[in-house]
């Protein structure tokens, strides 16, 4: 049963603040409906007594107790401290101006929660409209740091600020994917992405809150070792010799890699986590480049071998460090641009954010991998038989190259030339839904956080996709088209979770498989449906 | 005169209020982009999918193209019609467009009654009495001031209505929205009263407009007091032109710098420019965050600190 929440509920004690019941969440059709009744597992108490664990059925940072009153009383003054520097163009000239004008504007008018999925997928829960947790902040903001706020706060909305609301507040920051759904419907221009995406931002700069796969194993890893999946430069180099191999057993064409070539018209930065999990993307690009002649180079330098920059999802500093890496080495290789492969966040955080930090010779030129692939595919520079691809595909859009780049067209001008079976999603392009791994979700799995994730922020997606193959018999195996590793790894999860493979046959891959798939020099085929080859000569 | 001085500070706190908003957005430092597609000052066929720029190979070797006339396209409809929540929020809509095509109406019709009484002023024979243009006047301001009080009045308390029974405005809803809403009813209701009982082409807002450019010095000044509801009118009007900058209500003109310094803010980098030597700047600035991987120490600046290491953290 849903009990209205309101935002100064955030800092009244409780067990759980928001529990989903079996049967609350937006149900799935056949043959899927033995998940309708599935909850969330609950959380071990062992596990949870000494972290902030009220919020909801889950936990993304694990926010230790304070031990003391005199801690609590610490941590309060340290938020609010935290929270004045937001508003400070010293401690945050990157996003003052979108975060005053989102602050000061809100007509509390819920357009923006019937566009959000996490809303919809949770049965509506109110801690999941995207306006609650920027309102806390909000009350927050009004009542502590502005003159007379308390006495204001009586008629502009009231909230007690105790060490509940702030580690609540924390958790809360992170149920949103950041997908910024919300914003593209606000009649205002309000942005409540933005102002979560702050809140994370306080967390981390100024009281060293963050979910540690994001921070400790993710920015901080990714400066310290050279990867955030923890690989060192010769470890890099390895995957990519072992992929080289696989490449030509899988397809019987044999590719190099060019590693550190100074003065090559174009830097590959890949995001790290495909050449462990997804060997065969990193691999396909390798064989369209050298089949293309396109002058190419890999950098073996630690940082430069990994396009992701968690630091967008919630550090700007840490943002700010790796996009600064990522435009020396480029700098350094004297390369003519830098080129993002199927990384959703890794473009939005190099192109588009990085751009207002980059200058002097650091601005080097970066593009989007589907542009240049477009470039190759519809200018002919590769041989092509659609004919390879005739399997039902569907193209997931990445929120980050999406809507948040206007990169819409180059990737489905190219599956409508290499896939007679691409189909589109409801809706899609610029109003898609996110895969519901964003903002990190992807790669966080601490606690049951995976099981929230694939239960509530996934399920959007995962009903678009069962919903643009309804047509297709449950036999054919079918292609969701996922250009971003992040995406990916939440679809895989998906599909593992709900057993889509065995109940119908759907899988994912990348956009560029699909192209090497369709190649007309290759002897077997890179794409595989759980085994048996997606073409036979 | 008391009502005129009145007039006079609140329309002075309005201009003072709007200038500082608008005065603060420019100066503020430029921040990242974070714009969001579509884009409407794209050309129309990449606005009609939500485009951008960046889908071109080798984008920033080409002249940018930008069209004023599709971001025309969205930004009227949305500003005379509420497009957007038309098509997001329908119920809320019903309300929510009579409620704020009333406001644009009075703001049209009290910009006609400036005209009305500068004419007047002029002594220009053009406008004497019984002329085609004072009557043409006369009453295209009867027309727009009616039309703006009944859809005004629909809208706030239709808005008012909506927001106190429908739960999920309710939940959220604070002291201040019902109040910001019950103040502009106050000004609809009282307004449509006084025209109603015996003003109907809105003489008496003609007279006072002419005694507001004359100083109450105008051969035949309106004098609210002659009934309640237009000392209410004025009175209301008045504070509320002082109010509204003041809250945010402001999005009338703020959501200019919302649609334009953020969500289509789209300009590149280019080496050179101004937005470049503004970057400069910021990296220059010194923070202070306190979490120890930032190693701020306010003495650093950004520059340094993006340029460094995340300091060790102790586990």
């Amino acid at each position: 049963m849903n009990k209205p929440l309101n935002p100064s509920d955030l800092a009244k004690p409780s067990e759980c603040l928001c529990h989903i019941e079996p049967g609350e969440l937006a149900p799935l059709p056949p043959p899927y409906e033995d998940f309708n009744q599935t909850a969330i597992p609950p959380l071990k108490p062992d596990k949870t007594k000494n972290i902030e664990a009220s919020l909801d059925d889950t936990v993304a940072i694990g926010i230790p107790k304070p031990a003391s009153r005199e801690e609590e009383e610490e941590l309060v003054r340290r938020f609010l401290a935290g929270l004045q520097k937001l508003f400070e163009k010293e401690n945050n000239w990157t996003f003052l101006q979108p975060l005053m004008l989102s602050m000061e504007h809100c007509a509390k008018c819920q357009t923006c929660s019937n566009a959000c999925p996490v809303y919809e997928m949770s049965g509506k829960k109110d801690i999941h409209r995207p306006m609650f947790r920027a309102e806390v902040l909000r009350r927050i903001y009004n009542k502590y740091l502005k003159p007379g706020g308390k006495i204001a706060a009586k008629f502009t909305g009231d909230i007690d600020l105790n060490w509940t609301t702030i580690a609540r507040l924390a958790e809360l920051s992170y149920r949103c994917t950041l997908c910024r759904r919300c914003a593209t419907v606000c009649p205002i221009g309000v942005d409540n992405a933005l102002i979560n995406h702050e809140i994370r931002k306080l967390f981390s700069q100024e009281m060293g809150i963050a979910p540690k796969e994001i921070h400790e194993k993710g920015t901080v890893q990714h400066l310290k070792v050279g990867s955030s999946t923890g690989m060192n430069p010769l470890a890099a180099k390895d995957s990519m010799e072992f992929i080289q191999e696989e490449m030509e057993e899988i397809t019987g064409y044999k590719v190099e890699v060019p590693w550190d070539v100074e003065g090559a018209d174009i830097l590959l930065i890949h995001n790290a986590g495909e050449m462990l999990a997804w060997p065969e993307n990193v691999g396909a690009f390798a064989i369209i480049f050298q089949a293309a002649g396109i002058s190419w180079t890999m950098s073996s330098e630690a940082v430069g071998y990994d396009a992701v920059n968690y630091g967008l999802w919630y550090d700007d500093v840490q943002f700010s460090r790796v996009a600064v890496k990522h435009a020396d080495i480029a700098r350094r290789l004297k390369v003519k641009k830098i080129l993002i492969g199927e990384c959703g966040h890794a473009h939005k955080a190099l192109t588009v954010i990085a751009d207002r930090l980059l200058t002097g010779d650091l601005n080097v030129p970066r593009e989007s991998a589907m542009v240049t692939l477009e470039e190759i595919v519809l200018k002919g520079r590769i041989k092509l038989d659609p004919r390879r691809n005739t399997f039902p595909v569907t193209l997931h859009d990445p929120c980050n190259i999406v809507r948040a780049m206007g990169i819409v067209e180059p990737q489905r001008r190219i599956l409508r030339k290499i896939a007679p079976g691409f189909r589109e999603m409801t809706p899609h392009g610029v109003a898609n839904y996110c895969c519901g791994g964003g903002s990190g979700f992807a790669i966080m799995s601490g606690y049951n956080f995976a099981e929230w994730r694939n239960l509530v922020s996934s399920r959007k997606k995962f009903l678009q996709i069962l919903e643009a193959f309804k047509d297709e018999t449950q036999e054919v195996p079918k292609y969701v088209c996922a250009p971003c590793s992040n995406c990916k790894g939440a679809i895989r999860d998906i599909f593992g979770y709900y057993h889509a493979e065995e109940r119908s046959r759907l899988y994912y891959g990348g956009l560029i498989e699909l192209i090497v798939n369709a190649m007309a020099d290759m002897k077997k085929p890179i794409i595989n449906f759980g085994g048996e080859p997606s073409w036979t000569e | 005169m008391g009502f005129y001085i009145l007039s006079y500070l609140c329309i002075a706190v309005f201009a003072l209020a709007t200038a500082y908003r608008i005065y603060r957005q420019f100066s503020l430092p430029v921040h990242v982009r974070w714009e969001i597609y579509p884009v409407q000052h794209e050309p129309a066929a990449k606005v009609a999918y939500g485009g951008s720029y960046m889908e071109e190979i080798d984008w920033w070797e080409k002249k940018r193209e930008q069209s004023l006339l599709s971001e025309l396209r969205y930004m009227v409809p949305e500003i005379l019609f509420i497009r957007g929540l038309w098509k997001e929020n329908r119920c809320l809509w019903l309300v929510s467009f009579p409620f704020h095509f009333g406001l644009y109406l009075m703001i049209a019709t009290f910009v006609l009654l400036m005209v009305h009484a500068g004419f007047t002023l002029s002594g220009a024979t053009v406008f004497a009495a019984g002329s085609a243009l004072r009557t043409f006047l006369d009453g295209l301001i009867a027309i727009m001031g009616w039309m703006g009080l009944i859809l005004g009045n629909i809208g706030s308390l239709g808005l008012l209505y909506k927001r106190w029974t429908d739960p999920e405005l309710r939940n959220y809803s604070s002291p201040i929205d019902y109040f910001n809403i019950l103040f502009i009813l106050i000004f609809f209701l009282s307004a449509f009263v006084s025209s109603l009982s015996g003003n109907p082409l809105l003489e008496d807002a003609r007279a006072y407009t002419l005694g507001l450019m004359t100083g109450g010095r105008s051969p035949a000044p309106y004098m609210p007091g002659q009934s309640a509801a237009g000392v209410v009118a004025i009175v209301s009007a008045s504070l509320l032109a002082a109010y509204i900058p003041l809250t945010h209500m402001s999005h009338m003109f703020m959501k200019y710098f919302l649609y334009h310094n953020v969500k289509w803010d789209d300009a590149p980098n280019r080496p050179g420019s101004r937005i470049e030597a503004a970057i400069l700047e910021n990296l220059g600035l010194k923070p202070t965050w306190a979490a120890k991987h930032i190693g701020a120490d306010g003495q650093k600046s950004w520059r340094d600190i993006a340029s460094s290491a995340p300091k060790e953290e102790k586990k």
